[in-house]
């Protein structure tokens, strides 16, 4: 608990804090409580692993931080904005400001070119055609991919559709970036090289939060949040 | 800004699933097909029923007739009724006020003759009124004149095709016909009258350059009757405003009905007639636009189920687009414009079928069609009005999928 407590001694600083925070699917007759009252605070500029044996919940808190979901009780504070009790609509607004994701599956849209997928926050943030195209040229320009830009996802490799994955997640400028196993379906190396970009972003200031089952990515973060069965533990081994 | 990328997007869909589109839109496309051709036929059936009522008289002519009622028990002046006579030209043309000219006309076959060519024909007695009535005029020389009429002239005017039929390409001008025995000047020749329903290949109103006129006060004298009780086969009378045509009818009816004692006639207004066409037409129009909406409804049915059916395929793209801001607003106009677009598309292409339609039929029953901007309008509303109301469910769906869900889903 000490780790933690470290972090909440400078609330102005947390980006994100969570108080207590449960989820409970109710799948028919049997419940299943998936937290079970997570605290956690994560300052500006972290770059943190979320580790943990599978289905001990660090999908389900990754989507709570991302406001993808809402947590079934308990506080969560994004940016100084509340939002466990926010509308579908509030969300899709919080997830356009303030988040960016990258997905294990990189997601991009199959028929719509790289410059496209990597414009589509801006399209729903409302952005004008000529600023967003520019802004989107620089997100593919920071991960080194400004040349494919008229391509298609499915001319590119894994690691490069991550990369365009990356600069979608920039674009808007989010106060934070989630990862969920932005290096499962790649290979060792790729997923190396993605993690650099993610440490490239950190000298930037940006704050990035990744899932991941691999030791050994974890380690090049600089911090790991343990969970165990819904619940954050102390120690930063995966088991 | 999202609905102009929406619609990039659904040009898109219909690019890279071509067939499938066409497939889905079958009922859009013929729905919107039958609309156009069976309004452009109905149009153009009015535009030509106008169109010949024009060039015969116009919507304000009435028909007087006679009809015996066939009745045993009359009164005296009932029995004394010998139908329509001269007095009821005189009675009609000085009381009735809607009506501002009065055209009797009455016709025997008899035989002409013009050196060695004999033939039986009808010959009409008329006076001046006929040519106005009729708006038809002599092309050479003049037509029947009241100073005719006021002499019992021994004046002939003929029809364009009995002029070529007696005197082929001679100058009929000032020569004379036997006509029922007595000679006859030749004063004018009739212009051509013609009209076509069919493509220019029946001339509807031939009967009229069969014509010969001679002053209705010379026919009845041949006859051996006085003016005043000469029989008339049937009269014309012109209204003077149709907006009044019931006021018209009912005035003449009732001026008759004092002189004869009893209805032994009969009225037939081009105006009553008129509105129980449009009212006839407006009966098929409903008619033909229920059954376009009813395969337009089909057609919608298949779009939906075909959206709900690429729905799935398109869940993990919902979730990509929620997981990074579209909003459920967002998310529905998009999938409700595609399938608007997507609809208008198949009207658009309904349009060209109908047309097709619309030329084939025209060719078979050699009857116009007509294609207004009117009709293609409204095609495309409809068109678009489906795809508006059977995106609608697919729309609401996608907007309210769970982000994760969406994003589980393979």
């Amino acid at each position: 608990m000490s780790a933690i407590l470290k972090y909440e001694a400078d609330p102005a600083r947390a980006l994100i804090q969570l108080e207590a925070v449960t989820k409970t699917y109710d799948s028919g007759e049997n419940a299943v409580q998936a937290l079970r009252g997570v605290d956690l605070a994560i300052e500006r500029g972290e770059f943190a692993a979320v580790i943990g044996p599978s289905g001990s919940g660090k999908s389900t808190m990754m989507h709570i931080l991302g406001c993808l979901d809402t947590p079934s009780s308990g506080r969560y504070w994004l940016d100084g904005e509340d939002v466990a009790e926010m509308s579908s609509r509030q969300l899709a607004r919080i997830r356009n400001q303030k988040i960016g994701f990258v997905f294990q599956t990189f997601n991009l849209l199959p028929r719509a070119t790289v410059l496209k997928n990597v414009e589509l926050p801006l399209l729903y943030a409302g952005t004008g055609g000529g600023d967003r195209r520019e802004r989107a040229m620089e997100a593919l320009e920071r991960v080194g991919l400004a040349n494919r830009a008229k391509h298609r996802p499915n001319e590119l490799s894994g690691g490069q559709r991550q990369r365009v994955a990356i600069a979608r997640a920039l674009v808007n400028n989010p106060s934070l970036i989630l990862a969920d196993e932005p290096t499962g379906n790649l290979d060792q190396k790729t997923g190396h090289e993605i993690i650099g970009i993610f440490e490239n972003l950190i000298n930037q200031e940006e704050t990035i939060v990744i899932v991941t089952h691999d030791p050994s990515i974890a380690a090049r973060t600089g911090r790991r949040i343990k969970i165990v069965d819904g619940q954050i533990v102390d120690g930063d081994t995966i088991d | 800004m999202i609905l102009f990328e929406s619609i990039l997007d659904g040009i898109r869909d219909i690019r890279d699933n071509f067939g499938r589109t066409l497939l889905q839109l079958t009922g859009i496309i013929l729905g919107a097909g039958s609309i156009v051709a069976t309004f452009s036929l109905s149009v153009a059936g009015k535009a030509q029923s106008m169109k010949f009522y024009a060039i015969s008289g116009g919507i304000q002519k009435i028909w007087i007739n006679d009809k015996p009622t066939g009745k045993v028990t009359l009164d005296a002046k009932a029995l004394a009724s010998r139908g329509l006579t001269w007095t009821d030209v005189v009675a009609l043309r000085r009381d009735a006020k809607h009506i501002d000219l009065v055209s009797p006309v009455c016709n025997e076959t008899l035989t002409i003759r013009y050196r060695d060519i004999e033939k039986p024909r009808t010959v009409m007695g008329i006076t001046p009124a006929y040519a106005p009535m009729n708006d038809f005029h002599a092309d050479k020389g003049r037509f029947i004149t009241d100073n005719d009429v006021a002499t019992a002239a021994r004046v002939v005017v003929l029809g364009s095709e009995r002029a070529t039929e007696f005197f082929s390409t001679d100058n009929p001008l000032g020569k004379t016909v036997i006509i029922g025995g007595a000679g006859y000047q030749v004063v004018g020749v009739m212009e051509e009258k013609f009209f076509s329903f069919d493509n220019n290949e029946h001339n509807a109103l031939r009967w009229m350059n069969r014509q010969i006129y001679i002053p209705i006060t010379t026919y009845m004298t041949r006859k051996g009757e006085p003016l005043e009780r000469g029989k008339v086969s049937w009269m014309h009378a012109r209204m003077r405003d149709t907006k009044n045509w019931k006021d018209a009818v009912g005035e003449l009816e009732s001026i008759l009905k004092r002189e004869h004692g009893v209805k032994d006639f009969e009225v037939y207004s081009r105006v009553a007639n008129l509105k129980r066409n449009e009212a006839n037409n407006k009966m098929y129009d409903v008619l033909f636009m229920v059954c376009g909406l009813i395969s337009l409804i089909v057609g919608g049915i298949v779009v939906m189920n075909i959206q709900l059916a690429s729905f799935n395929e398109r869940v993990r793209e919902v979730g990509t687009r929620k997981a990074v801001g579209a909003s459920p607003m967002q998310i529905f106009s998009q999938f409700l414009s595609n399938s608007i677009l997507v609809s208008i598309f198949g009207g658009v292409i309904g349009i060209f079928v109908g047309k097709f339609f619309c030329d084939g039929i025209s060719l078979l029953t050699r009857n116009a069609a007509q294609m207004t901007p009117d009709v293609i309008i409204k095609a495309l509303i409809f068109a678009a009005g489906t795809g508006l109301l059977f995106g609608m469910y697919p729309a609401i769906r996608a907007s309210r999928l769970h982000p994760i869900e969406a994003l589980r889903t393979e």
